[in-house]
């Protein structure tokens, strides 16, 4: 029992952890917390199950286009709605962020209508809908090892383009002081634009794995997913790629656990409970620095 | 964009129009539907000037705000049915209630940034909704609790008959209006206090405003509880006027609409919030026929809040009427002073400042 | 003398940097007391100390109170500006949205006492406050030669006037101490002749003014003492005249081997 509820954690979490990764990158890089994030999430999914039912795409064809369309809701969110707030006060930007999410999950629910659909699963590779393997009464699923492959994958993928790729090098230095990073000739807005699509594909590439993980999608899905995520990058400490990932991890189990063994009425209450908790005991996080005013 | 002069000239024209408004219930052939709509735009000016004092004295994004209007709603309605409690002592109580609340969550959480506080706002409402929806053996859980007795006002030892019931709509209408212009009134004082020029500081520089002798944790607290307090007031009236409560009456939409009223009439602005209550209301009533009319779900009338919201933020940060925000200038000291800079008082003082330019 | 401040080997790190190393010196009653060094010595960091928002990782901050000399380390901003201690900032911090006597105001806050129900209510004693704490406002606006701006948004003041307006507010805390960061960057020099002559005037009223400053000839005109600080440490103290010849102050600013030059 106990086993299977901390694969069934981890599943979930490695899927906060990519969500949680958008929040903070874009977080680390403009100092904003793009409430939007949750919805481009949501886009993915829906993006991918348009194009696999519409277009008759194949599914991974239908996966990779659908990440790269989010990518560019990505890139033109910031345009549009936060790039003309830049010297704005925070609140502003805060506001416009809220916003922006709560339009864009109206408009899917225009186009898509509100109520929830299946993920085509007639679409799917074969393997992925049965179980791989059972130990006794624990079962793992193809579905969930691939769901761990993509996103180990794409994790190890950010950190190589974070670590040793211009442009990964470039987002640093923004996080570190945007002046400085500017004065050095650093293309500022073309970082923070690289930012958000690498943040926006991998919330899409979650939302895809969510929806057919549950086998369900609808336009108010990246809402709680939002939140959560985001209290995963506030547990691992804002602005900290790797915090991200572990406080995703962590909090996916803390959740499958609390769910098993208080109550699972209080399911998503445990994410609120740990982010307030954390934000209250610990702001910095498990892994990050110390938000302190400047003189 | 409006002209001065239509600024001049609506200004003329509000008396009478409030006048109008505030007797249509005793208009011969008034509709129940349309007080109804005024009645709830009066409730959210309530909530409205309520979260202003955060978001807009404070500068503190507070999206948990509707988790005192349950608060309190809740507070009212348990009270109503298991205790029988007149009106008039529920409203202190619930106020209480939320301003209790409001500390407790405070007092721990605005030594951060406001990002942070932000999202521990919004995590408390949610734990709010799903306290009232998963503890049944109080709140009925999502059946909701209905037959919540309507106000009554007991005078009869003044006078044998003085005992009125709050049935239908006018009697309603008439006290939410009451609780406006005390909120109102409360709200205008507090601005021009020193209360409120420690709040304007903390909102405009926090460190600034320590380094004048502030406690910007201590007035940060004020400011979240007197807040929750107004919020579930607000919430503790919508109770005994509905007459029945639901966990889903109380979920974040709600916080984002009032914001969104907010936002409207100009973030720090009194009037501007009760402005923005009363156009997001009708919109909201507009929207609700107009969208059912194209086959759309009423939800999606969020989508105009979303965009309204940011369009404000980009092109109006002030709000829909900055014009209307003259406020502070009432303060007949500030009135002397001003007559005196006119008349050249203390023109002597300039010195050898004329090559500064001013 | 009658000491107001004592520093006792006050550090301040910041994770590894020691941005401070055990700093001491003494700020006589009514002095102006020049605090200088080249750019990132720790001037800043000292009066952030001083006046509560970086409390010093060690070390001892005793300042006269009422009952002789007490230690004031840890506190909050907040209450070192009740012990009247004031600052102005490096780079200005006002209240930008706020008009020129709303920043004045607000600087009474710890000298006034009007609370939520007095405020609603609007008692006799919260008008009578209010109007004193315009009057007190009025009159350190006067006393810096703003007077007839009292009604303009702050933002909207000439570059000087803004920092002056950033002394009226420190002054309206009725401070004992006053410390001024660099209050004549940026002006030109008709406007810090003017400088020079508020700040002898403020001195002239009891107020006791440590000074950061860049303009060597401001410092050497009005302080009668000098502290010198380079990465951090105490590294000469004395009359502006004996500063000037001390080897390791020119060798702080110009560089290794400029003495021997």
């Amino acid at each position: 029992m106990l086993e299977q509820q901390l694969i069934n954690g981890l599943t979930l979490g490695l899927i906060y952890a990519l969500i949680a990764v958008g929040y903070t990158m874009v977080y680390g890089v403009i100092q904003l917390i793009n409430f939007a994030h949750g919805e481009i999430y949501m886009l993915g999914a829906f993006f991918c199950v348009t194009l696999i039912t519409a277009a008759g795409l194949p599914f991974y064809v239908a996966m990779l286009m659908a990440v790269v369309c989010c990518a560019m809701c990505g890139i033109l969110l910031d345009i549009i709605a936060y790039r003309p707030l830049r010297r704005a006060p925070r609140l502003a930007a805060l506001i416009t962020a809220i916003g922006m999410s709560i339009f864009l999950q109206n408009l899917a629910l225009i186009i898509w209508g509100s109520r929830s659909k299946p993920f085509p699963r007639t679409a799917l590779p074969g393997y992925l809908t049965e179980q791989a393997l059972t130990v006794g009464s624990v079962g793992l699923s193809w579905l969930q090892l691939f769901i761990f492959a993509v996103a180990i994958g794409m994790m190890l993928l950010l950190y190589l383009v974070i670590q040793k790729t211009r442009i990964g090098t470039a987002m640093r230095a923004l996080a570190q002081n945007r002046t400085a990073a500017a004065l050095m000739g650093i293309n500022v807005n073309r970082v923070i634009s690289f930012t958000f699509a690498l943040g926006s594909a991998m919330g899409a590439v979650a939302g895809i794995l969510v929806a057919i993980y549950y086998n369900t999608l609808y336009p108010t899905m990246g809402y709680t997913a939002g939140v959560k995520a985001f209290a995963a990058a506030v547990l691992g400490g804002i602005g900290s790629v790797p915090g991200a990932m572990a406080g995703g991890v962590v909090l996916g189990v803390a959740e499958a656990l609390g769910a098993g063994y208080v109550s699972s009425l209080y399911r998503d209450g445990v994410a609120y409970a740990v982010m307030i908790a954390v934000i209250v005991l610990r702001p910095s996080g498990i892994l990050g620095r110390a938000v302190t005013d400047k003189a | 964009m409006m002209g001065r002069a239509m600024v001049a000239q609506a200004k003329r024209l509000l008396p009478v129009a409030g006048v109008l408004l505030l007797t249509y219930p005793l208009w011969p052939g008034a509709s129940e539907y349309v007080l109804h709509v005024m009645t709830l735009a009066l409730v959210y000016m309530v909530l409205a000037m309520g979260l202003n004092i955060v978001p807009g004295f404070c500068g503190l994004l507070d999206l948990g705000y509707v988790g005192f209007y349950g608060i309190g709603a809740y507070t009212a309605g348990l009270l109503t049915i298991h205790y029988d409690l007149s009106f008039w002592v529920i409203v202190p109580l619930a106020a209480l209630n939320g301003a209790l609340w409001g500390a407790l969550l405070g007092a721990p959480t605005l030594r951060l940034t406001g990002d942070y506080f932000a999202i521990v706002t919004f995590g408390f409402s949610e734990l709010v909704v799903l306290f009232l929806t998963n503890e049944i053996w109080l709140t009925r859980g999502p059946l909701g609790l209905p037959g919540i007795a309507p106000i009554t006002l007991n005078l009869s030892w003044l006078h044998p008959q003085w005992y009125f019931e709050f049935y239908g709509k006018a009697p309603n209408f008439y006290l939410a209006a009451l609780l406006v212009a005390g909120v109102y009134f409360v709200m205008t004082r507090l601005e021009d206090s020193r209360l409120g020029r420690a709040w304007y500081a903390i909102r405009e520089d926090p460190l600034a405003a320590a380094c004048c002798g502030v406690d910007i944790l201590r007035y940060k607290v004020i400011a979240f509880a007197i807040s929750a307090a107004i919020g579930a007031m607000g919430g503790c009236f919508y109770a005994r006027w509905s007459m029945f409560l639901s966990p889903d009456m109380f979920k974040f939409w709600e916080s984002f609409l009032v914001l969104c009223m907010v936002v409207l009439g100009g973030l720090g602005n009194i009037k501007g919030a009760l402005v923005g209550a009363a156009i997001l209301v009708c919109l909201g009533e507009l929207l609700r026929e107009g969208l059912g009319a194209v086959g759309l779900p009423p939800e999606t009338r969020f989508m105009a809040y979303g965009l309204i919201m940011v369009l404000i933020m980009r092109f109006r940060p002030a709000g829909l009427f900055p014009a209307i925000a003259a406020s502070g200038r009432a303060n007949p000291l500030l009135a002397a002073l001003s007559r005196r800079i006119a008349a050249g008082d203390f023109a002597g003082d300039r010195g050898d400042n004329r090559d500064t330019p001013a | 003398m009658t000491p107001l401040l004592e520093l006792d080997r006050i550090s301040k790190r910041f994770g590894g940097l020691h941005a401070l190393a055990d700093v001491s010196f003494t700020v006589a009653c009514g002095e102006i007391l020049g605090l200088i060094g080249p750019n990132g010595a720790g001037k800043t960091t000292l009066f952030n100390c001083i006046s509560g928002l970086h409390p010093p990782s060690s070390g001892t901050i005793l300042y006269a109170g009422s009952g002789g000399l007490m230690r004031i380390n840890g506190r909050k901003p907040e209450q070192m500006t009740a012990l009247g201690i004031a600052r102005t900032f490096q780079n200005i911090r006002l209240f930008n949205s706020l008009t020129v006597l709303d920043n004045v105001r607000i600087a009474r806050h710890c000298r006034t006492h009007a609370n939520f129900v007095r405020a609603v209510l609007r008692t006799r004693f919260q008008r009578a406050e209010e109007q004193a704490i315009v009057e007190a406002a009025m009159e350190r606006l006067r006393f810096v030669g703003l007077a007839h701006h009292a009604l303009a948004d702050a933002g909207n003041l000439a570059y000087g006037d803004q920092r002056r307006l950033e002394i009226a507010r420190a002054l309206a805390t009725e401070p004992r101490l006053l410390l001024l960061d660099e209050p004549a960057a940026g002006m030109n020099p008709r406007e810090t002749r003017r400088l020079v002559d508020l700040i002898q005037a403020i001195v002239a009223t009891g107020v006791t003014v440590i000074l950061i400053e860049h303009d060597m000839k401001l410092v050497m005109s009005i302080c009668r003492r000098l502290v010198v600080l380079d990465h951090g440490t105490h590294i000469a103290e004395g009359p502006p005249a004996a500063i000037r010849e001390n080897p390791r102050v020119i060798e702080a600013y110009l560089g290794r081997g400029a003495v021997h030059a």
